[in-house]
């Protein structure tokens, strides 16, 4: 299970970082976004990209204590073993793992199944694979 | 909680360094941010009567109250200073994120005021501000611009507001981007920052915006945007953007074609629908916003986001361009360069005119694509003609000849609406805070697109106009996008959601008055009068020659009794000068009221 993405279809407008951000971190900030996206323009014309968890797992096995988990569907994060050692953030290639506040990475998580940035999503250029 | 930062980043250029200071809180009630906070601090802070180009005259950014929220169509910034085209007070917008990125870095505006003793740039982080070099950017377009900015400060996602060449030259139709085409277009106040030699001002947040309750907020949002913006009504701007309107000014025949000389151009149809079926690739939004009105295009190997009605039209019609490809070769260039296309294709129409007509040989015609291509560049660096193009179509009217048909209000360019089809859009340009711009009150949605009132007549049109002004000043305020027609109610119900506040519509409508109030204030102490709220002699004397409005002008004493009428319903004498009464009555902040009475005391005496 993962994020599918129609970049022809994206508008720029970010609705999904600003919802991910609301709904997990409980204010709005598209740097506490578990997901990117980047619309902009460049010498030769319009470039628009997802980045998000693609289950590369790298987090996974690069975690020491292993407190990333993965369902084969979505990541999970064990707060007991975690030690805040931010390798997780370090290592993701798609640079969507950030620190909160109470020491703690944010893990995409897909919200366990009902990505809450696909709800929001106003052109429905985000939506579910289920593989 | 509340979705201000409470907080206002201060910048001084001439003495090289930035402070912040609280917001002063108690005139976000009365005027909230973006046009009515810009206005306000402007008041505060500078003379109306100072050179619009000296280090003395600021200028204010000021997102929207809700700016950094999901709430739809609030990515807007507005930019306010005392404009060099026309000497009045000028607040415009700019789309894309960079007004969302300023709060995210914790500010509800920040006001620039001074000049660096070189080009510089400012990087605001929620953590310092800094001043940097810019020589490195010197004559640059705002594409590069933005895009060197972003490899010096290795951040791709840094928001960047730029000037190109023609900010820097002190052009009077310098606009000031963001992400290549997003503009804050009208007024000349890419020069006021070229005269600060401010070249780029660039943003990166981290900050959080809060809400009082974010739950229950975001599934009242959810509604809304069911309801109200994800609607038919609405679809327009996803698949075609701001095209339609002018098939819709066609219907009305007040499409500007030939510097004004008819009303229904003889292209539009025909661009709007090869632009839509064979070059649009996708739709563009700013940050938060559902809607997309941004058209990105691909033609021949041209990139490009646009041409929007305006620019397709004053660049394109009204110089008889019949290819529309030009049109976009030009409306690029002018992005680049850092150009209003409402107000170049005004005067490059102007010119046209004046050649054929003899009076001056600008060596241009009506059609001439050739060199109508080369003028961007010209005006932008001032090369030649262009250095007088630069100084806008009031100068050239005054210098060469032509003024009857330099199609200007107090020096700003008259967008893509011919008040002849139109008639309260007439009194809409005149009583404009900043010359002839057509959203300070929309009318033609009225007279044109909905028809609910006769357009030509000028019955009634007082009162539209002031409804207008006043429900866009506080709409521009609180800040929501123009292309979102939300009524006054669901607005009182965001502020409410947003501020924990208790405001109702007759709240904002009363706002709104304030508002509009306080630029007028600040356009009389500049020196404005009633004779100031006038129009072009063309559209009292020309009738439109076809179309639907043919026969029409605007008939002059009709008009002045309409105006009469509206500085009655304002509570302004017969000057235009607003009473104190009133601007009690209506809850101008006292030090504002106090500021006017100064100025009138020495005035008088």
């Amino acid at each position: 299970m993962k994020l599918r993405f129609d970049s022809e279809k994206c508008t720029g407008c970010k609705s999904c970082e600003l919802a991910c951000s609301a709904k997990h971190e409980g204010v709005f900030n598209p740097q506490k976004a578990r997901l990117r996206i980047i619309d902009h323009y460049t010498e030769t014309g319009r470039e628009t990209k997802l980045k998000s968890c693609t289950l590369c797992l790298e987090c996974v096995e690069a975690c020491p204590v292993e407190a990333i988990t993965s369902n084969g569907k979505w990541l999970s994060l064990d707060d007991e073993l975690c030690t805040g050692c931010e390798v997780c953030v370090d290592t993701c290639p798609e640079g969507v793992i950030h620190m909160k506040s109470d020491g703690l990475p944010a893990i995409p998580d897909l919200c366990q199944g009902n990505p809450y940035c696909v709800e929001w999503c106003p052109q429905k250029c985000l939506t579910v694979e289920v593989e | 909680m509340k979705s201000y930062t409470g907080k206002i980043l201060r910048v001084d250029l001439s003495r090289g360094g930035a402070t912040e200071e609280n917001t002063r809180e108690e005139w976000l009630d009365k005027y909230y941010g973006q046009k009515g906070l810009g206005i306000r601090y402007l008041l505060e802070d500078i003379d109306p009567s100072i050179a619009p180009l000296s280090p003395e005259n600021e200028i204010i950014l000021t997102p929207s109250i809700f700016g950094g929220t999901l709430i739809p169509n609030s990515g807007k910034l507005a930019i306010t200073s005392k404009s060099p085209a026309t000497g009045t007070v000028s607040d415009g917008s700019v789309g894309g994120a960079i007004g969302t990125e300023i709060k995210y870095a914790g500010y509800d505006a920040i006001i620039v005021k001074g000049k660096a003793d070189r080009l510089v740039y400012l990087y605001i982080t929620p953590d310092k501000t800094e001043i940097k070099d810019a020589e490195f950017l010197r004559g640059k377009g705002t594409f590069q611009s933005e895009l060197m900015l972003k490899r010096e400060l290795k951040d791709e996602e840094v928001k960047v507001l730029s000037i190109g060449p023609a900010g820097e030259n002190l052009v009077k139709l310098a606009c000031i981007t963001s992400e290549f085409y997003r503009q804050q277009g009208r007024g000349g106040i890419g020069a006021v920052m070229g005269s600060k030699n401010l070249k780029a001002i660039a943003v990166r947040g981290g900050k959080d915006i809060a809400v009082p309750d974010m739950p229950s907020f975001l599934s009242s949002l959810r509604e809304i945007i069911k309801e109200s913006v994800l609607i038919p009504d609405n679809d327009f701007l996803l698949s075609d953007g701001t095209w339609p309107y002018g098939d819709w000014m066609q219907e009305g025949g007040i499409v500007p074609t030939r510097n004004f000389q008819t009303g229904i151009s003889p292209t539009y149809e025909k661009f709007h629908s090869e632009l839509r079926g064979k070059f649009k690739k996708s739709s563009k939004a700013c940050i938060a916003c559902p809607l997309a009105c941004g058209n990105y295009i691909e033609m021949d190997g041209i990139a490009f986001e646009g041409p929007e009605y305006e620019s397709l039209n004053m660049a394109g019609s009204n110089c008889q361009i019949p290819d529309l490809k030009a049109i976009v070769q030009l409306n690029k260039a002018l992005d680049d360069l850092g150009l209003d296309s409402i107000s170049t294709g005004n005067i490059i129409a102007f010119i046209m005119e004046m050649t054929e007509r003899g009076i001056h040989d600008f060596g241009i015609r009506f059609g001439d694509t050739e060199n109508y291509l080369k003028l961007p560049e010209k005006i932008a660096f001032r090369h030649g003609i262009g250095n007088d193009l630069a100084e806008g179509v009031r100068f050239l009217s005054e210098k060469y000849g032509g003024k009857n048909f330099a199609m200007h209000v107090k020096g700003l360019e008259i967008p893509s609406y011919d008040p002849r089809g139109a008639w309260a859009m007439g009194l809409a340009y005149a009583t404009s805070d900043r010359g002839a711009c057509h959203q300070r009150a929309f009318t033609p949605v009225d007279e044109v697109i909905m028809k609910t009132v006769d357009p030509y007549t000028f019955e009634g049109k007082a009162k539209l106009v002031m409804d207008l002004q006043d429900a866009q000043a506080v709409k521009f305020s609180i800040g929501i996008c123009d292309f979102w027609g939300l009524d006054l109610d669901l607005l009182a119900k965001l502020v409410n959601m947003t501020t924990e506040s208790n405001v109702d519509s007759d709240g904002l409508t009363k706002a709104g008055e304030r508002i509009y109030n306080l630029g007028r204030i600040f356009n009389v102490m500049a020196g404005f009068r009633s004779k100031e709220d006038t129009l072009p002699e063309r559209l009292f004397t020309d009738p439109l020659p076809e179309g639907p409005a043919e026969g029409k002008v605007l008939p002059r004493k009709e008009f002045e009794a309409a105006l009469s009428e509206y500085y009655r319903l304002r509570g302004w004498n017969e000057e235009g000068i607003p009473s104190r009464q009133r601007l009690e009555e209506i809850g101008v902040d006292k030090a504002a009221i106090k500021k006017f009475d100064q100025y009138w005391n020495s005035y008088s005496a």
